[in-house]
């Protein structure tokens, strides 16, 4: 081919080259100008995020996520420290779930005897008598103070 | 018999409050439902100073015990007796020797319980201790003067016993004495778990 011939050919391709490599900077330029000045949040305000989770399909979002190679992330030691224990324990009701689990009956066949339960009937009536005959005195000595501060005991075990 | 290990004088922590038990701790095992008492009540029941009537049934046991221990061993004695020289010896209470064998014997029965664990078989049954007034354990000092003072207040007509009634901390004259309290120890908390426990355990099938 005459070469002259070429370069006539090939001129408006490199020229719809250079303006396309024009299109596409302006163009980007354009979408960081409104990216930049786009007050995000007022445009999350704006949707109706139920509506878009409504068109999700959550089970296949979860189908897709690997919760093994999570949890494998989790650092479990750090998670629990920062975890209130003693806040859960004392939001569960201990007597309700030893007198409906279970382990009620552990408890009884591990710890309990006709014996213990004598003495702990035996105990809990003196105790009741002990509280009657010391209302009947507060009430003849019109007295309503309190008791004094009971001492501290010694570091002893408890009796069964 | 096994003598208690003695106690430490290490302190727990203050037992908070002072709350009265106004009902008794419910247990199982009875025919009739009982009123839950509140946690509150039975946890502060352990370190308060024990009644008259705890107090008074433990030492009911605690004669009962130690007389029919005494009883017992002049049996024995009586026995071996018989069987050895073929006569038998019939004790008396005119005795002056079974008087003062009998003032012995109580005098180390209680001396020994209260010096080495501050707890005699009756008040373990009661669940009941002797502690010194500051809540340490009650040592030999205090365990020999309390038993040594013991007797004088029966001797005033029982009215060394009047303070455990009327007095703010329920110490008798011979605890004002040597210096000592009587306080629950038992967990009640613990015996209302096992009731429940009990409880549930006779519901399900």
């Amino acid at each position: 081919m005459d070469p002259g011939e070429r370069f006539r050919r090939s001129a408006p391709r490199r020229l719809a080259e250079q303006v396309e490599s024009i299109a596409q900077g302006v163009a980007q330029r354009v979408i960081d100008l409104v990216v930049e000045s786009l007050d995000m949040n007022a445009l999350i305000a704006r949707i109706d995020l139920n509506v878009v989770l409504g068109r999700v399909d959550l089970n296949k979002v979860v189908d897709r996520i690997d919760l093994n190679q999570i949890v494998d992330q989790l650092d479990v030691n750090r998670l629990m420290a920062r975890v209130d224990i003693n806040q859960i324990v004392s939001q569960i009701d201990i007597e309700a779930l030893v007198k409906n689990t279970d382990l009620g009956a552990i408890m009884v066949s591990s710890s309990s005897s006709l014996a213990t339960e004598a003495v702990d009937q035996g105990r809990s009536h003196a105790v009741s008598m002990d509280d009657t005959l010391a209302r009947w005195v507060s009430r003849i000595r019109h007295n309503h103070a309190g008791r004094a501060e009971p001492p501290e005991l010694p570091n002893t075990p408890e009796e069964p | 018999m096994t003598a208690p290990a003695d106690a430490d004088a290490d302190l727990l922590e203050p037992v908070p409050g002072n709350v009265g038990v106004s009902q008794p701790v419910p247990l199982g095992g009875s025919p009739q439902p009982h009123v839950p008492v509140s946690t509150e009540e039975t946890e502060n029941l352990r370190g308060q100073h024990a009644g008259f009537a705890s107090r008074f049934i433990a030492f009911i046991v605690d004669c009962a015990v130690s007389i029919g221990v005494f009883m017992l061993v002049l049996g024995a004695a009586s026995f071996a007796a018989s069987v050895l020289t073929g006569s038998s010896i019939h004790w008396s209470r005119a005795n002056t020797w079974v008087v003062v064998a009998f003032f012995a014997w109580e005098f180390f029965y209680y001396a020994y319980f209260w010096t080495a664990s501050g707890k005699t078989p009756g008040m373990v049954l009661l669940g009941v201790q002797v502690v010194g007034q500051d809540g340490s354990s009650v040592g030999t000092k205090r365990g020999l003067l309390r038993t040594l003072a013991f007797p004088l207040s029966f001797l005033l007509l029982g009215l060394g016993f009047l303070g455990i009634l009327l007095g703010r901390d329920r110490r008798a004259l011979h605890d004002v004495i040597a210096d000592t309290a009587v306080v629950y120890c038992w967990d009640a908390r613990e015996a209302r778990l096992r009731s429940l426990a009990r409880e549930g355990s006779n519901r399900q099938p």
